[in-house]
């Protein structure tokens, strides 16, 4: 995928507040509090509400999520299938870094 | 009071920094995640920051200045009326500064060939600019008064009113013009040459720079003999081209425009950033060929002259990137309503 065509590419310094979001929804739907609980809980990351709302914005717009109906005042989302593709593709391509680097640590430093 | 509400109207006040489109689509939820953050920590001044910070960076979306329109489908429109209203306060400045060039050029009996040549690349571009927006002006009024009459246009009633209302003192501001018309008339006999401007183009330009100048110029010290209430008018004339800026923007934004008007949003938005860019570098070029200039804009060191530049050249960047964004965004949006209608189907 070109990079001009990678629906990440316009989130700038969001890019990764939206992995970690994405990568929450794909364990199953959530509304905006279960969300920030949950990336706390595998990521130890505290997703601020002003982030989190203008990220979540940001991906319903570009159709990698999608926001289901209201439970009272909580409107849970979704993952899509192309927000699955770009996660997906997103982790793989990461995984090939993070093995580059394994190994260049481990042949050139005996690390890791 | 109870923490409760207390947390609530917390929440109320500071959902007040996104503009109401957003509050409309995520207000609610918001609120509620809001409430509930509160429950666990109660001020946190990092996180009122990051709201506010947000909350300011939604309202630069909503206006059309950026790629991330809460409603993508509503973003040519959001950019359609962010970049009238800059053009339309340009236009006014335009007119003025080309009618100045104009009168002054034609003073003269020798001009080096770079200079005529702007010369008539700023006439053109003023005038078609002013075509533009005139068109726009009258296919937003007759859209929404027509609306208004079909008991559909409630939120167009206020922007109805203040656009009419500033266009109306605009016009009573400069309710001389058909004398000064009748007492000019011989300068238009005559006709246009390129090569000479003649006594038309002259006529046309004193005209117009006689309409602009109470528009652009705030506390004028006023013509000797001139009645108290004509000074002040001028002096409210620029807010009031402000006023009428502004309130046809947000008019562009709710009126339901013809189809033909809807097809052709993000090519006037194109349109309107070629036209001030087209603008500003024939300024440019106009100063560097040694083009005749009026003090306030061309003298070095008048501080004038430079805010008009950087005036000029803000307009053209923010209305480019409006139309940049607009051609961007709808081959977006076009794209994600086909993958969400499929993603929806499985």
């Amino acid at each position: 995928m070109a990079i001009s065509e990678n629906p990440l590419a316009g989130l700038g310094r969001n890019a990764g507040a939206a992995i970690l979001i994405l990568s929450s929804l794909a364990g199953g739907e959530k509304h905006g509090y279960a969300l920030v609980k949950d990336v706390q809980e595998f990521a130890g990351v505290h997703l601020p509400p002003g982030t989190l709302y203008q990220v979540l914005a940001r991906l319903e717009s570009r159709g990698l999520i999608v926001a289901l109906d209201a439970d009272e005042r909580r409107r849970p989302y979704r993952l899509t299938a192309q927000g699955a593709t770009v996660l997906a593709e997103y982790i793989t391509a990461q995984q090939r870094v993070l093995k580059t680097g394994q190994a260049r640590l481990k042949r050139s430093w005996s690390v890791a | 009071m109870n923490g409760d509400l207390k947390g609530a109207r917390r929440a109320t006040r500071l959902i007040r920094w996104y503009p109401s489109a957003w509050r409309e689509r995520y207000g609610e939820e918001f609120a509620d995640h809001l409430e509930q953050e509160f429950a666990v920590r109660r001020i946190d001044l990092r996180r009122s920051i990051n709201v506010a910070y947000k909350g300011l960076a939604a309202r630069v979306d909503d206006i059309g200045l950026s790629a991330n329109a809460v409603n993508p489908g509503a973003q040519t429109r959001a950019a359609l009326g962010t970049s009238f209203a800059l053009m339309a306060i340009m236009a006014v400045l335009a007119l003025n500064f080309w009618s100045w060039a104009m009168i002054l050029w034609s003073a003269r009996t020798y001009h080096p060939i770079p200079v005529d040549a702007t010369t008539g690349i700023l006439t053109v571009t003023t005038g078609l600019l002013l075509l533009v927006l005139g068109l726009m002006v009258l296919i937003v009024l007759v859209s929404a008064v027509r609306q208004i009459v079909r008991g559909r246009g409630r939120r167009l009633v206020t922007p109805l009113v203040f656009a009419m209302g500033s266009g109306a003192f605009l016009s009573y501001s400069v309710r001389w013009l058909p004398n000064m018309l009748a007492r000019y008339s011989h300068m238009f006999q005559g006709g246009y040459r390129w090569t000479h401007p003649g006594p038309a183009a002259y006529g046309l330009a004193f005209i117009a720079h006689q309409v602009t100048q109470p528009w652009i110029s705030m506390w004028d010290p006023g013509i000797s003999g001139e009645p108290t209430s004509q000074a002040v008018m001028n002096d409210l004339a620029p807010l009031a081209v402000l006023v009428f800026a502004v309130a046809m923007s947000f008019l562009l934004r709710r009126v339901e425009l013809p189809r033909i008007g809807e097809r052709l949003g993000s090519v006037t938005v194109v349109l309107l950033s070629i036209l001030s860019g087209v603008f500003l570098l024939t300024l440019v070029a106009w100063f560097t060929a040694g083009g005749p200039m009026y003090a306030a804009f061309g003298e070095t060191g008048n501080i004038a002259g430079v805010v008009y530049l950087v005036f000029f050249a803000l307009v053209a960047v923010l209305v480019s990137r409006s139309g940049l964004l607009t051609r961007k965004n709808e081959f977006r949006y076009a794209r994600n309503q086909i993958e969400i209608v499929g993603s929806k189907i499985e």
